[in-house]
């Protein structure tokens, strides 16, 4: 579970440009479901998906990831939660890499290397051995039915093998939660139907997938669990879709 | 004044460390007094990661502050040439007033700034600032003696004048030359060479007692300091006569120069290493069971419990050495 307390961002405070990005949002994320940040462009969805997943801190407010112990390899024992923005920034590469997955907007896959080497990119700094994660790679690659472009080049696949390859990306380091920002924004309903169906499928091996959106496909979709409303960098709703 | 560059270096280190030192202090009275964890206000965190600054700030400074230790004593003794009387750094030392107590003060911060660079470390591992607080009220101690240092260095160096004729090392640690370095010197060889080995073999027990065993932790660190205490004065009694091969010669400073070897360095950089490892020992000893660094600590003393053995052992080994091999001999 995320617990959100009180998060704002503000960008430069105290200049006359002062903007604020997340206006105090109090939010509970349950696991295990599919939550989805609805709101138009510059509602502030993104900068809240940025700090959950520990690329950004909060200008103030707290964030606590509860029962993911197992994947913060230096938490003490015994504790159930974590409150991760106070932590330093060598402890945040730590959780980033270990629970979350992040799927962005524009896929910013590497270009000149192989889809297997994309794949396996987030795993090289943990340390584990390059076979293992090697094996893992693949074995993503073919559950998402591209196995057949492991070889090739990311730049000559099309927008929905693209989206498909930063999917597995994601999930190379076997993270709890996933993070998806826009992730439809360069598809066709087609392919945002199929990413909606894959989104499903890790929900089902009990995924948390949190995913920032203004595409129809996605906050209208059967299988969300939760749909939180945004506007101004406020929570204007959350409600339950079950 | 002098200007000469190692004695403006020193000068600019000085200035440097104790204004940001200052700096380092004026937040950490703003940290202990508003320090509040289960606040996730914008205060608090915006101290939050003000500590992540301040921190590399002094992990910086303070090792300049270890490192300018050595540089003022080969400054001082370098610039023995330029005083009429003075031979070696114990005459540089002496033409005013602000000299030795520089060199105190500078062996006082050289320990505090060691202890609180391993109280740092030790408080960056742990992901919760655990020792935030005990690391500041620490800072807080040390930012006005650097700043004391820093007053008593630009004092002595804005002091001396090259025409001042000075006393030479023979007069001032001599057993007839009164105060407090001549009463070291005049200590007894024999006890002192007892307390010597008697304090190195019981850091060593200790110290091999605490690495098995993970206990007596606050043993190990009293003997590894009160050793430090009794080495330094068995240097002036009894372990520099063998260097210099003769039984009235105690200076300290001597030891610095290219006709010993440099030995000298050697023997205060061990010395000095082993204590402040031996006193970080002692300083973790309250916290092994603070959460966050339940794992942390004991691995951190036990390292350090390494350092101060080995640098000790190295430090014993030449002085027994040098004992044996002198052409001098002690009744």
């Amino acid at each position: 579970m995320i617990e959100l307390s009180g998060i704002t961002k503000t960008f430069n405070s105290g200049l006359s440009n002062q903007f604020t990005a997340v206006a105090d949002v109090t939010l509970t994320v349950n696991p295990r479901q599919i939550t989805v940040f609805k709101g138009p462009s510059g509602s502030g969805k993104t900068s809240l998906l940025t700090m959950i997943g520990c690329m950004a801190r909060p200008t103030s407010g707290r964030i606590f990831l509860h029962d993911i112990a197992a994947a913060v390899p230096f938490q003490q024992e015994g504790a159930d939660s974590l409150e991760i923005t106070s932590l330093p920034e060598r402890f945040l590469n730590e959780i980033r890499r270990s629970t979350f997955g992040f799927v962005f907007q524009q896929f910013n896959l590497i270009k000149g290397i192989s889809v297997l080497e994309n794949v396996m990119l987030p795993a090289y700094p943990t340390g584990e051995g390059r076979t293992d994660f090697r094996g893992r790679a693949e074995g993503l690659l073919e559950q998402f039915n591209i196995a057949r472009h492991a070889g090739q080049r990311v730049e000559l696949l099309s927008g929905g093998e693209l989206q498909r390859v930063a999917i597995a990306r994601a999930l190379i380091n076997n993270p709890a939660i996933i993070i998806a920002d826009e992730p439809t924004a360069h598809l066709d309903s087609k392919l945002s139907q199929e990413f909606m169906e894959i989104v499903g499928r890790l929900k089902g091996e009990g995924k948390s997938v949190l995913i920032a959106s203004h595409d129809p496909i996605v906050y209208d979709s059967p299988l969300i669990d939760t749909l939180v409303e945004m506007r101004d960098g406020a929570v204007i709703a959350s409600r339950s879709c079950r | 004044m002098i200007l000469q560059p190692a004695a403006l270096a020193l000068v600019l280190i000085a200035l440097l460390v104790s204004g940001l030192g200052i700096y380092a202090g004026y937040y950490g009275v703003r940290i202990l007094k508003r320090w509040d964890p289960a606040s996730g206000s914008e205060g608090q965190l915006e101290l939050e990661r003000r500590t992540y600054l301040i921190s590399t700030i002094m992990n910086y400074v303070l090792g300049f502050e270890l490192m300018s230790l050595f540089l003022f004593i080969y400054t001082a003794d370098d610039l023995h040439t330029l005083f009429t009387g003075a031979m070696c750094a114990a005459g540089t030392l002496a033409v005013n007033s602000f000299g030795y107590p520089a060199l105190l003060l500078k062996i006082v911060n050289f320990l505090l700034a060691g202890v609180w660079l391993i109280v740092n470390h030790v408080d960056n591992r742990g992901y919760d600032y655990p020792l935030i607080k005990v690391k500041y009220e620490l800072l807080n101690v040390v930012a006005p003696l650097l700043l004391l240092e820093a007053v008593l260095l630009v004092a002595y160096f804005a002091g001396i004048k090259p025409d001042i004729i000075t006393s030479c090392c023979g007069s001032l640690f001599s057993h007839e030359g009164g105060g407090f370095s001549g009463d070291l010197a005049a200590l007894p060889h024999r006890p002192m060479q007892i307390a010597f080995f008697s304090g190195m073999a019981l850091t060593a027990v200790s110290g091999v007692w605490f690495y098995l065993k993970g206990r007596g932790g606050y043993f190990f660190s009293s003997f590894a300091f009160a050793t430090f205490l009794i080495a330094i004065a068995s240097v002036l009694s009894f372990i520099c006569l063998y260097f210099y091969e003769l039984p009235t010669h105690h200076c300290p400073f001597c030891l610095l120069q290219a006709g010993y070897g440099y030995v000298g360095y050697v023997l205060y950089a061990t010395l000095s290493g082993g204590a402040v490892a031996g006193l970080g020992v002692g300083v973790l000893m309250p916290f092994r069971q603070v959460g966050s660094l339940v794992r942390i600590i004991p691995v951190t003393q036990r390292r350090l419990a390494s350092v101060t053995l080995v640098c000790y052992l190295l430090f014993t080994v030449i002085v027994v050495w040098k004992m044996i091999f002198s052409a001098l001999r002690l009744g």
